[in-house]
């Protein structure tokens, strides 16, 4: 299978140089060479109109790679992102007309007003289906707008008055140039900041959680944690803008802060194309420019607008620049090379570091050794209304084997193991895992205990390249703090470059390199389970569970994946395996429990599992008059 | 009290604007997963409509019965053709795509439905005939309710009956209510989804037009911008009960009429909004599922 | 010609091709048995001749006309019942109108649908006592009871059933079984797919092995019932282990 070659225009010899040499650069250099040329370019053209207008789009530009945190990465709905920028406004308002601050100094209580007000607005609403979020967050702009404008402090409905341009080391600031100059160096800082979130361990979280957020949690991310994080983050650059916004206006009202505003900012995000920074820069010269240049329709230039807008989401819904997050050279720039011996070496490390910290952590605490017991359910019990799914079923997986669960569609199987992983608690029973209780605790924190699995019908984060699907696997191993991931310090760089090591080391041991760089939909199904089989040793589980790994493989994919069991084994993992097709389970398993209809009705070896009537019957029926039961006999 | 009940009425009156608002979002929501943005411009859409033929036309003129049953049947046909263009152009050929860009398309319609407006029948506001209807009433105790009052709404309970009577007691109502759960089963039934869909754009928009034809005649002003708060009061209620849930989209909708006939009553009319949205937070944290919970599956 | 003709049907999900030329007749009146291992292909096949699915290539011929690119919705009206993997029954509705909703295409006679509610009532007893209840409330053999009696309220001259017994207990599921074997002794063909193969093929007239895409077994019911190919193939290899 040979890699989708990525589309590219063809640009004229010279462009295309220029183009190379851009490409080239570092992203801070970038930022920089695009911020100059864009500055340049208005003052070579030096007319006030136009200089009003480039603040204007840089401000919204602002707003849009703040919402676009919320709304491009992490898919929550958000219709009041003006709120944040009036909050932003206001603090930076009220502290420069009644306090005498600096600009710049404000500017810092600006961010974290808007992040406490990102928090604030964040935990009611984790829980709420995104269109849900659509109404609360609506509610929320429109109770701060209502709450500025019936606050008498902050001038009520004729808002604050008087607000002085910002001074730089006693300069006085005041032309259209120089907000130019402000803004563009605001929305520089906003580019380098919300690109390094971007690319790093949160910016694939939450990314995976916009793709599938039951997957990103039960691999290990913390999606209540993320998507809250992703609110205050958003918030902090809405209010970065409203402070611009209130220094450069002079006066602000609360009429400037209307469901309009955050519409519009929605709108150039998803014009755009939602997630994509180019997208924003691109959507607001759209949805600040447009109007604009449609101003010779004078009172139609909204209904213009408005037409124009639909017809462009109905060309193009993905947006004018989207992200691709295929990469025709993942690892470009990392040593090669070395031998797939590595991700062992690594894995070992990390299993002794996890059982060391354990024993320091809980006195008395002694891992479980090669053959005991790693994960012990007792009398586990599980009810769907009257339907009890699991009754009363109670095994024990020791370290190091293969044991397997099987039984017929129905029987239990993948409600076992959803109370294994957290995804659904039992209504009785326990399950313990060296020694501590799983029962209780969310997903993603089972997946930090040592424990990783796959699922029944793939879930890869189907927009996402498949060295990403992977690096969101190695999330929580990951400990890169957020402040180092918005700056993209050193510590943080190392630990990405290591996480992107590690994801190739991965890939290689599923002998799935060549693929790395392109998106996971475009595999083929057998692929795709391998992807997910790495994407959950990436995390360094002690115990991995596979549910039904040999779907719809062929006889072929089906022999190479009881040798990647095998392989995995031999890394010291212990395996879960529910499957159907008995021929690979009897193959690869040490042990065998066999559920129907909720219980457990024999658990053993390959051998005496094939040769227990109860599971015969199990599996094939009762019927005694058929011929069948002769020919298993036999 | 005399007080208390006072606030009631009209609460209840405006409420009523309301449900019959939200019952369009909540129609299509349950069918199709959109928030269709442009419900309450529909309903500025069809008060126009009303008004065009009421004064533009001297339909007020008409003995009253004819000139009552135009202005409301022909607004609610034709904003019902306004959202068939609105679902076959705009909708249509995102649906099963993007959620993204049909969102933003429906934002789209919206800004497109106000500025239409505004090009047709201009920036100001248009005063319906104010003496259509007696203004004359009847004392309850302390309460005075006007037959004004009451004609609307009982027409918007008759609109709503009419509404629960054709979802609960017609087969096509009934494949409406199993197109909320499972889109694939009902082809299997033999539905024609896609019909089912225009039907509840039609109904939709049917209500949202007699709404507002109703907000013409009560207030006897209006203007190009008044879908947006509509639409947004309409959509709390809808989701206040329940979205997808019919009875909860009338309920929601008195809910919403009365907390701010109350809030306007007893506090300031200033703090309308923030008491509405606060409500409608604290439900939906308590039970996010709205008052008498959605009735739409998990997923489509 | 026989009643139902699919021939070398290739669909796709995405890049995934799921079919890879599934060809299979089903006459007039006989029960054929559709069996392979989960993510065989065998839901795909059914929803792609239902059209819920649009093969890439392939044809689906059901009494000499060829109904791929037809709607979901207008294939019913021609005689094809579907009772989806899952049930699928409207949880949100009542027994009864679950049941009135099979009969949407001849709603405005109401006499035929009156009587064959009846019919459905007499096949299913349980669901006549219980036809004012939500269909959610029922329990998982009424709600299979329920889905194929609701498939049934359109007279369909194929039903096609997708794993009626999953999730039954093994004395519902045979008494399912049974009531399928009735439907196709008054003549309605029945596609079945099924995982509990030796009650499928007690039942069945032939049957269709499926492999990751592709038939790789077919014959006679009663023939394949002891093929140890079946059992290699589907069963999961008991022989292929005990021989090893």
């Amino acid at each position: 299978m040979t890699p989708v070659p990525v589309p590219r225009r063809s640009l004229p010899a010279g462009l295309e140089l220029w183009r190379r040499w851009f490409d080239a650069l570092p992203f801070w250099a970038r930022v920089l060479v695009f911020l100059l040329i864009a500055g340049v370019g208005v003052w070579y053209y030096n007319d006030p109109y136009v200089t009003a207008v480039a603040v204007s789009v840089a401000t919204y530009a602002i707003l849009g790679l703040g919402l676009n945190i919320v709304v491009g990465y992490a898919g929550l709905l958000d219709l009041g992102y003006a709120a944040f920028f009036a909050i932003g406004a206001y603090t930076t308002a009220l502290l420069m007309t009644q306090a005498h601050w600096n600009f710049f100094a404000t500017l810092p209580l600006a961010v974290i007003m808007t992040g406490t007000a990102g928090a604030i607005l964040g935990y009611p609403t984790l829980r709420l289906r995104s269109d849900y979020l659509a109404i609360v967050t609506l509610g929320f702009g429109e109770m701060t707008r209502v709450a500025i404008t019936n606050w008498d402090y902050a001038g009520g409905p004729n808002g604050v008055l008087g607000i002085p341009p910002p001074s730089i080391l006693g300069f006085q600031l005041g032309s259209q140039m120089d907000f130019l100059g402000v803004s563009l160096f605001l929305l520089g800082i906003a580019m380098l900041a919300t690109h390094h979130l971007d690319h790093s361990r949160l910016g694939r979280g939450w990314v995976a959680i916009r793709e599938d957020e039951f997957a990103a949690e039960a691999v290990g991310v913390p999606s209540l944690r993320l998507k809250l994080l992703a609110y205050v983050m958003g918030g902090m650059w809405g209010g970065l803008a409203g402070a611009f916004f209130a220094t450069r206006i002079g006066a602000i009202d609360p009429t400037s802060f209307t469901f309009q505003l955050s519409v519009l900012v929605l709108l150039l995000i998803v014009l755009g194309g939602s997630g994509s920074l180019p997208g924003v820069l691109v959507g607001s010269l759209v949805v600040v420019g447009l109007p604009e240049a449609l101003r010779q329709f004078s009172s139609q230039r909204m209904l213009v607008f408005s037409i124009l807008l639909i017809i462009m989401m109905l060309i193009r819904p993905q947006g004018i620049w989207p992200r691709v997050r295929r990469k025709p050279k993942p690892f470009y720039g990392l040593e090669g090379g070395e031998s797939s011996d590595h991700a062992v070496e690594a894995l070992r490390a990390h299993q002794r570091e996890v059982e060391e910290r354990d024993r320091r952590a809980l006195t008395g605490h002694r891992s479980a050794g090669q053959g005991e017991v790693l994960l012990e359910v007792k009398g586990l019990v599980q009810q769907f209304g009257g339907l009890r799914a699991v009754d009363d079923v109670s095994f024990e997986v020791r370290r190091g084997e293969i044991f397997s669960i099987i039984g017929p569609n129905g029987a239990g199987k993948t409600t076992v193991f959803n109370c294994i992983t957290g995804v659904q608690k039992p209504r009785r029973g326990s399950i313990r895992f060296d020694g501590r209780s799983l029962v209780g605790l969310p997903p993603h924190a089972i997946v930090s205990r040592g424990l990783g699995r796959t699922f029944q019908g793939i879930r890869l984060f189907k927009n996402m390249a498949v060295f990403e699907n992977v690096m969101v696997g190695i999330y929580p191993r990951h400990r890169t703090m957020t402040w180092q991931a918005m700056l993209h310090t050193p510590g943080e760089r190392r630990d990405e470059r290591r996480t992107l090591q590690e994801a190739r080391r991965w890939l290689q041991f599923v002998g799935l390199e060549e693929e790395a760089g392109r998106l996971a939909t475009e595999l083929s199904y057998a692929d795709q389970r391998r992807v997910e089989i790495a994407r959950a040793l990436a995390s360094h589980p002690r115990l991995v569970l596979f549910d039904e790994p040999a779907a719809g493989m062929n006889p072929t994919e089906k022999l190479e994946l009881i040798g990647v069991i095998r392989k995995i084994r031999d890394l010291g993992i212990t395996v879960i395996l529910i499957d159907h097709d008995m021929s690979l389970v009897m193959r690869v398993s040490d042990r065998i429990a066999v559920l129907d209809h909720g219980v457990l009705i024999a658990l053993g070896r390959p051998e005496e599992i094939q040769r227990d009537p109860a599971v015969i019957e199990a599996y094939l029926g009762r019927d005694e008059g058929d011929e069948m039961v002769e020919a298993i006999g036999s | 009290m005399g007080a208390f009940l006072q606030y009631t009425v009209i609460g209840l009156t405006v409420g009523s604007f309301y449900a019959l608002v939200a019952l369009g979002y909540t129609i299509v929501y349950g069918i199709i997963r959109l928030i269709n943005f442009a419900q309450g411009d529909l309903s500025m859409v069809g008060a126009f409509i009303g008004w065009t033929l009421l004064v533009s036309l001297g339909f007020q003129h008409l003995p009253l019965w004819l000139a009552l049953i135009a202005a409301f049947v022909i607004p609610m046909i034709g904003t019902a053709l306004v959202n068939l263009g609105i679902l076959q152009f705009a909708y249509k050929p995102l649906l099963h795509k993007s959620l993204w860009a049909i969102l933003i398309t429906a934002l789209g319609m919206s800004l497109f439905l106000e500025n239409a407006a505004l090009q047709v029948w201009g920036p100001s506001i248009n005063a319906y005939p104010p003496s259509m209807l007696p203004s004359s009433g009847f004392s309850l105790g302390p309460v005075h309710v006007t037959f004004l009052q009451v004609a609307l709404f009982l027409t918007s309970l008759l609109l709503m009956a009419g509404l629960y009577a054709f979802v609960h007691g017609t087969m096509i109502g009934t494949a409406m209510r199993a197109l909320a759960v499972d889109h694939d089963a009902a082809r299997l039934m033999g539905i024609d989804v896609d019909q089912v869909i225009r039907l509840a754009f039609v109904l939709g928009a049917m209500l949202a037009a007699a709404s507002g034809v109703m907000i013409g005649i009560y207030y006897t002003q209006i203007q190009f911008t008044m879908g947006f708060l509509l639409g947004l009061r309409a959509f709390t209620a809808a989701v206040l009960g329940g979205i997808g849930n019919i009875p909860g989209a009338m309920v929601g909708g008195m809910l919403i009429g009365l907390l701010e006939s109350y809030t306007a009553g007893y506090l300031s009319g200033k703090w309308e909004t923030v008491i509405v949205f606060g409500v409608l937070i604290a439900v939906l944290v308590v039970k996010p599922t709205g008052i008498f919970g959605e009735r739409v599956a998990e997923r489509m | 010609m026989a009643l139902l003709e699919v021939r070398d049907l290739h669909v796709f999900y995405g890049n995934i091709e799921a079919l890879k030329g599934i060809s299979l007749d089903a006459e007039e009146g006989e029960i054929v048995a559709i069996l392979g291992g989960n993510g065989a292909g065998k839901t795909t096949t059914l929803r792609t001749i239902s059209g819920l699915l649009r093969p890439r290539t392939g044809t689906v011929t059901f009494q000499g006309r060829n109904i791929v690119g037809v709607a979901a919705h207008a294939i019913v009206g021609l005689g094809l019942g579907h009772v989806p993997e899952g049930r699928r029954i409207f949880t949100i509705l009542s027994v009864e109108e679950n049941l009135n909703l099979g009969a949407y295409l001849i709603r405005s006679q109401g006499a035929l649908l009156r009587a064959r509610k009846a019919a459905v009532y007499q096949l299913f007893p349980r669901l006549a006592e219980r036809k004012h209840q939500l269909a959610g409330t029922l329990s998982g053999g009424e709600q299979q009871m329920l889905a194929i009696g609701r498939a049934l309220m359109s007279d369909p001259k194929v039903l096609m059933l997708d794993e009626p017994s999953l999730g039954l207990s093994p004395l519902l599921a045979r008494s399912v079984l049974k009531t399928v074997r009735e439907v196709a002794n008054d003549g309605t063909t029945v596609l079945l797919v099924e995982q509990n193969a030796r009650q499928a093929l007690a039942i069945a007239d032939r049957a269709y092995v499926i492999e990751t895409g592709r038939i790789v077994l077919e014959g006679k019911a009663s023939i394949l019932a002891t093929d140890e190919r079946v059992q290699k193939a589907y069963l999961g290899g008991f022989e292929a282990m005990t021989s090893a």
